[in-house]
């Protein structure tokens, strides 16, 4: 009964990363088709979107039955409880990968005002906190999401650096202002997805350490 | 840990024969509140608990060294009346053990053995103590019927109103609901919760979920050692000690 409990729990951890593993994906694949203006790929993501919400209900039933029929405690507890959470904050940025595939059709007609600002280096950042954020959860080791509140704040940084450049381009010529009032809308996105990665690093290091901390 | 300790045990050491049941067990158990002994079976939880009202003098070969002290008295001192203690520090066994009498003569027995003779003052304490057991309602229109009769955790309960009768300061309950169903269970953990309002209790529990539910600081013991001791929500969410950790989740062995 005892193991049983332990391999349904390692199961459980497989099914969130499997869940992770998608949100940054339809992350990944809706900055990629934003860049390439390519609009069949963002059109792909729309797909992923029934996909990540039936992980998210399929996880917190197996949490809720794990919890029924097996009463953990100590570490094995945090591990579910972390799960719980974990997978809204993917679900999440499962879905502002989808917000941003939803503008791209909008955006593929000409091309990209100032390269595409900084959205693909900001793009790169939350990727690689999310992606750390997962790793931690995998090995429950905090070593890779030692340094994430200084990666949240350079993706603040960024976002306002964004702003500010995308004015700049309205100002220059009103014809911009659609496709920068989009920018700026996907770096809140990207900041947001950077806000739910240091969210999930929370609950990872309480999984880990069993202490609650705050990451800003 | 800030409340004022009731029982407080300092090195202690209890050999059956050559055998080292507890060793160097030093602890303080809170006043009014619950606390709940775990570990596996014959790592000392029954053994410390028989040890606080000196259940182990009446087995010939145990051997105690340390001290147990209530309200910081050695309850070995050679001064000590070893029935005034078991009057202050009351026991709940494992199987209910009412006596074969009425219900009413098994709540009064302990009082009168105690001097009390006067009918009304022994039927004020037999309701009280059946009430405090929660038990009244159930029995008060049958108090001469044979307490056997009752069901095993009505039993329990009376065993409880018993012991609640002489006035104890300190319960022990040594799995007091191993062999009582969930239902019978629910009511005596919650009737646990209520006496620890004005009485301490001891619970030695196999059941780890008993000890979650029903007491505020939990003993993890393991081959006579008390390995962790800490308020219970802290074990149960994040021990200290890696032994715990294991024993709670099952990771034994």
């Amino acid at each position: 009964m005892v193991d049983k409990s332990h391999t349904e729990l390692a199961s459980l951890k497989t099914d969130v990363l499997e869940m992770g593993y998608l949100a940054r994906d339809m992350l990944d694949r809706s900055l990629e088709a934003l860049e390439s203006r390519d609009v069949a790929l963002a059109g792909s993501i729309e797909e992923d979107k029934k996909r990540i919400s039936d992980q998210d209900h399929e996880i917190e039933q197996k949490c809720l039955r794990l919890i029924a029929l097996y009463q953990p405690m100590a570490k094995d507890l945090r591990t579910i409880a972390a799960s719980m959470k974990v997978i809204t904050n993917l679900y999440r940025i499962g879905r502002y990968g989808k917000d941003i595939a939803i503008v791209v059709p909008d955006l593929a007609d000409a091309p990209h005002v100032g390269n595409l600002v900084s959205i693909p280096h900001m793009g790169d950042l939350v990727g690689g906190m999310v992606t750390d954020a997962l790793v931690a959860f995998e090995r429950e080791d905090l070593a890779a999401i030692h340094d994430i509140v200084e990666r949240e704040e350079a993706v603040d940084a960024l976002r306002y650096s964004i702003f500010r450049e995308c004015l700049t381009y309205m100002m220059e010529d009103p014809k911009n202002i659609t496709r920068c009032t989009n920018y700026v809308m996907i770096a809140r996105y990207l900041e947001r997805c950077g806000d739910h990665a240091c969210k999930i690093a929370e609950k990872v290091h309480y999984m880990v350490t069993g202490e609650r901390i705050e990451i800003r | 840990m800030g409340e004022s300790a009731i029982l407080e045990t300092k090195c202690l050491n209890l050999w059956y024969g050559q055998k080292h049941a507890l060793i160097d067990i030093s602890v303080r158990i809170p006043k009014n509140t619950v606390t709940a002994l775990i570990g596996p079976s014959g790592c000392g939880k029954s053994t410390l608990l028989r040890c606080c009202n000196r259940m182990n003098d009446l087995i010939d070969s145990s051997r105690v060294t340390g001290e147990i002290l209530f309200n910081g008295n050695d309850i070995h001192d050679p001064r000590a009346d070893v029935y005034t203690i078991r009057e202050k520090i009351g026991m709940v066994f494992q199987k209910p053990n009412p006596f074969p009498k009425s219900i009413y003569d098994n709540v009064a027995y302990g009082p009168r053995i105690h001097g009390v003779s006067e009918k009304k003052v022994l039927d004020r304490i037999v309701e009280d103590s059946l009430r405090g057991a929660a038990l009244w309602d159930e029995v008060k229109d049958r108090l001469y019927e044979p307490a056997l009769a009752l069901s095993g955790g009505q039993q329990q309960r009376l065993c409880i109103a018993r012991c609640l009768a002489v006035e104890p300061e300190v319960i022990l309950m040594d799995e007091p609901c191993s062999a009582l169903d969930p239902i019978a269970t629910a009511k005596i953990e919650d009737l646990i919760i209520q006496i620890a309002r004005e009485h301490t209790v001891v619970i030695v529990t196999h059941n780890m979920q008993q000890a979650a539910r029903a007491s505020e600081y939990t003993g993890f013991m393991y081959l006579g050692k008390l390995i962790e001791f800490d308020k219970t929500t802290r074990i149960f969410e994040d021990p200290a000690e890696e032994l715990t950790e294991n024993y709670i989740t099952g990771r034994f062995g």
